[in-house]
């Protein structure tokens, strides 16, 4: 009897504190208490996100916690977290627009690294000409640097500019760490003018097998006639790894140009060897290339 | 004798799909041969069917129940005979043609003509077979063909200048239904057994997020794919792959989510339900880093359309559960908000971009044109109004159906 109470009271204590229970302005006010705790005012800033923009009142005392940098970084975490998701009302989001991205340019260089990438993340994908411009020059000169190489590259993604390309070449001639180099190769995806950099790094069996799978699909991209030779080549090669040979076979049987592939022999009975071969990785692929093209069809 | 079955009035084999809504099907005698001078002879109508192979059931007419078989009377004239065939509500396919519509002449056992079918329903991603998710990434990578295919315009219907005509306001769901329709029709012209699947992002996903489906994220945010994944060659905005950094670890649900059951409890009216668009629509979004935690950059992530999906199931489950399809009926949708509603967002108004409306208020390009047409229903028409998303699966009126339905929300 006892222990049936005991759970009983359980249940009502939980139901109490059920977030589903509390309305989104009580969960505003926990979370801009700083007499709570930062768990309690995290979890109320990511519950209740439209409870953020229902003032102008509400908006600013957001801001005011993610500006200040005596907060707890987990609390300021959580009201960007609001805010962003606040933002995907737009209609609701659009008088506060303004505020929020000129709070963010503004804690663009905050000393926390997370936040300070979350911020130039949100930035960047607005297209913001502030954020673009930090990051080209820490990767010009990195003591300037607000994200490390990768990320910046990462980041300058989002918005692809003609400034970024020189840079990101740069960085695949000479990387300052192999994840730099993967980032850079990313964003040159549509840089035509680097083709014969991404057939080298997918030809070259010394390299990360990811920079290779990354370097194919780029050539796959700008110059899909001169990866499929590079593919063929690839297969017939019974000494290149079962990543690449997979990557290959994938690209040609998605992508490739059935008439040249179907007429080729060689590479259809090298593929037949692959389907029946030892390699679980290959023979998935290699089927599934022979039933587009070949005596599986 | 023989028999033609037809499914959805049609004899192409991309209209040989059904969901839990009842679809007209047709059979006529194409060889009378053994029934002469019967006048119309019985026929049994049935399904066959294997252990994990869909199912479906029958019925003579546009009301009454299901039943696994049907017993109907067919002219040796050749004349058609109506009669609708819907999904079995928790058996839907995994393949194309997994069940077979068979006719029986009377009490025999001889098969005397058949049409094979699928029961094509969106379901919860972490669960599909290999072959499905196979299936579904392959037409995915194929639509965007490395950033050069008809998915750039979805990509491009989803952006700052788009987004007052998609959220933020009442038509916030109908909008998306239609978006996610209008893909879903597209993968399916690669691949007709393909559906839209959804996200569920209240519970454990693993499978989701791995190599070999939507790929696995490193601390960077850089998502890696298997080498025998064709969205390795994923490329929007002339950027290859994809930018996607949990705040969560990925064996588990994102916190601070509102759950399915929390989200349809928000209220019996829309106005209250479609609250929804902050916690969880956004909290989804907004649980990662990268390009879906913000509107301008969330459809380059293939994971948008599935967290999508499953807005819009729990939007399915709550009009199921509050009878809210009917348009006319005023807790259905938000009709006169105070303020009113801006274009877009009223029950007549047609939608941007399918209506290529590019003046203002509409953003100025309206890329992707019409919507997609369907082999297998004729609604929401080329240039879909916002009323046009409620009655998905032709409650109200059969004519309505959109031709989709979600694996845990059956048919009124």
């Amino acid at each position: 009897m006892t222990t049936k109470r005991k759970s009983a009271k359980k249940t009502t204590a939980a139901k109490k504190k059920s977030p589903a229970k509390r309305s989104p302005r009580a969960a505003f006010a926990v979370a801009t208490n700083e007499k709570k705790t930062t768990a309690e005012r995290a979890k109320a800033f990511v519950e209740a996100p439209l409870a953020a923009i229902e003032s102008d009142e509400s908006l600013q005392a957001t801001l005011a916690v993610l500006r200040d940098r005596s907060q707890p970084i987990k609390v300021r975490l959580a009201a960007l977290q609001s805010l962003q998701a606040a933002s995907f009302s737009v209609i609701l989001f659009e008088p506060h627009r303004e505020d929020y991205l000129a709070t963010l340019r503004e804690i663009a260089d905050d000393p926390d690294p997370e936040l300070r990438q979350r911020v130039l993340g949100i930035l960047m994908r607005e297209k913001d000409g502030y954020a673009q411009k930090q990051l080209l020059d820490g990767l010009q000169n990195p003591d300037k640097a607000l994200v490390p190489p990768e990320k910046a590259l990462q980041l300058l993604s989002y918005d692809v500019h003609a400034d970024a390309y020189p840079v990101a070449r740069a960085i695949v001639k000479e990387p300052p760490n192999p994840d730099a180099k993967r980032e850079a190769l990313r964003l040159l995806a549509a840089d035509a003018s680097s083709a014969p950099v991404f057939e080298k790094l997918m030809r070259d069996k010394d390299e990360d097998r990811d920079i290779r799978q990354i370097s194919a699909a780029a050539l796959q991209a700008v110059k899909p006639k001169r990866f499929q030779e590079q593919a063929r080549e690839v297969l017939l090669d019974k000494k290149e790894h079962d990543d690449i040979q997979a990557t290959a076979l994938t690209a040609l049987t998605q992508f490739g140009d059935e008439k040249a592939v179907a007429k080729d022999e060689e590479l259809m009975k090298r593929v037949d060897e692959l389907g029946k071969g030892k390699s679980a990785k290959v023979k998935k692929p290699a089927k599934q290339f022979l039933s587009r093209y070949g005596s599986e069809k | 004798m023989d028999v033609e079955i037809q499914i959805n009035n049609s004899a192409a084999a991309n209209a040989r799909f059904v969901t839990w809504a009842p679809a007209p099907c047709r059979i006529r005698i194409t060889n009378p041969s053994g029934a002469q001078g019967q006048g119309s002879p019985p026929m049994r109508i049935s399904a066959r069917t294997t252990a994990n192979s869909g199912d479906v059931v029958f019925r003579s007419g546009t009301s009454g129940s299901f039943s696994s078989s049907l017993n109907l009377k067919v002219p040796v004239n050749g004349n058609w005979v109506t009669f609708f065939v819907a999904g079995k509500f928790g058996k839907p396919s995994t393949n194309a043609g997994d069940v077979r519509i068979e006719a029986r002449h009377g009490n025999g056992n001889a098969v005397v003509g058949s049409t094979p079918c699928m029961v094509r329903i969106r379901k919860n991603a972490n669960g599909l077979t290999p072959g499905e998710r196979d299936r579904f990434i392959a037409a995915f990578a194929q639509l965007n063909n490395q950033g050069l295919g008809r998915f750039a315009d979805f990509r491009d219907m989803h952006t700052s200048v788009s987004s007052p005509q998609a959220h933020g306001a009442p038509g916030f769901l109908p909008w998306h239904r239609a978006y996610l329709l209008d893909l879903e029709r597209e993968l399916q012209a690669i691949d007709p057994s393909v559906s839209m699947h959804y996200w569920r992002f209240d519970q454990a996903s693993p499978n989701i997020f791995k190599r070999e489906f939507l790929g696995e994220s490193d601390n960077l945010g850089t998502v890696f794919f298997s080498a025998t994944n064709p969205l390795q060659f994923w490329i929007t905005d002339g950027v290859q792959g994809i930018n996607r950094r949990p705040f969560f670890p990925t064996t588990s649900a994102p916190p601070g989510l509102r759950t399915e059951a929390q989200t349809i409890a928000l209220g019996a009216a829309y106005p209250a339900f479609r609250t929804m668009e902050g916690n969880p629509h956004g909290s989804a979004h907004v649980s990662f880093g990268g390009s879906i935690s913000s509107i301008p950059t969330a459809a380059r992530d293939p994971l948008f359309f599935l967290l999508h999906c499953n807005v819009d199931r729990l939007w399915a489950k709550w009009q199921k559960q509050n009878n809210r399809f009917n348009p006319a009926t005023t807790a259905s949708f938000d009709a006169n908000p105070p303020g009113g509603n801006a274009v877009g967002h009223n029950l007549p108004d047609t939608m941007w971009p399918w209506n290529g409306v590019t003046t203002p208020p509409r953003p100025p390009t309206a890329p992707g044109g019409t919507m997609a047409p369907s082999p297998i229903v004729t609604a929401p028409g080329l240039s879909p109004r916002v009323r046009d998303s409620l009655d998905y699966q032709g409650n109200v009126n059969s004519a309505s159906a959109l031709g989709f339905g979600y694996d845990d929300v059956p048919f009124s």
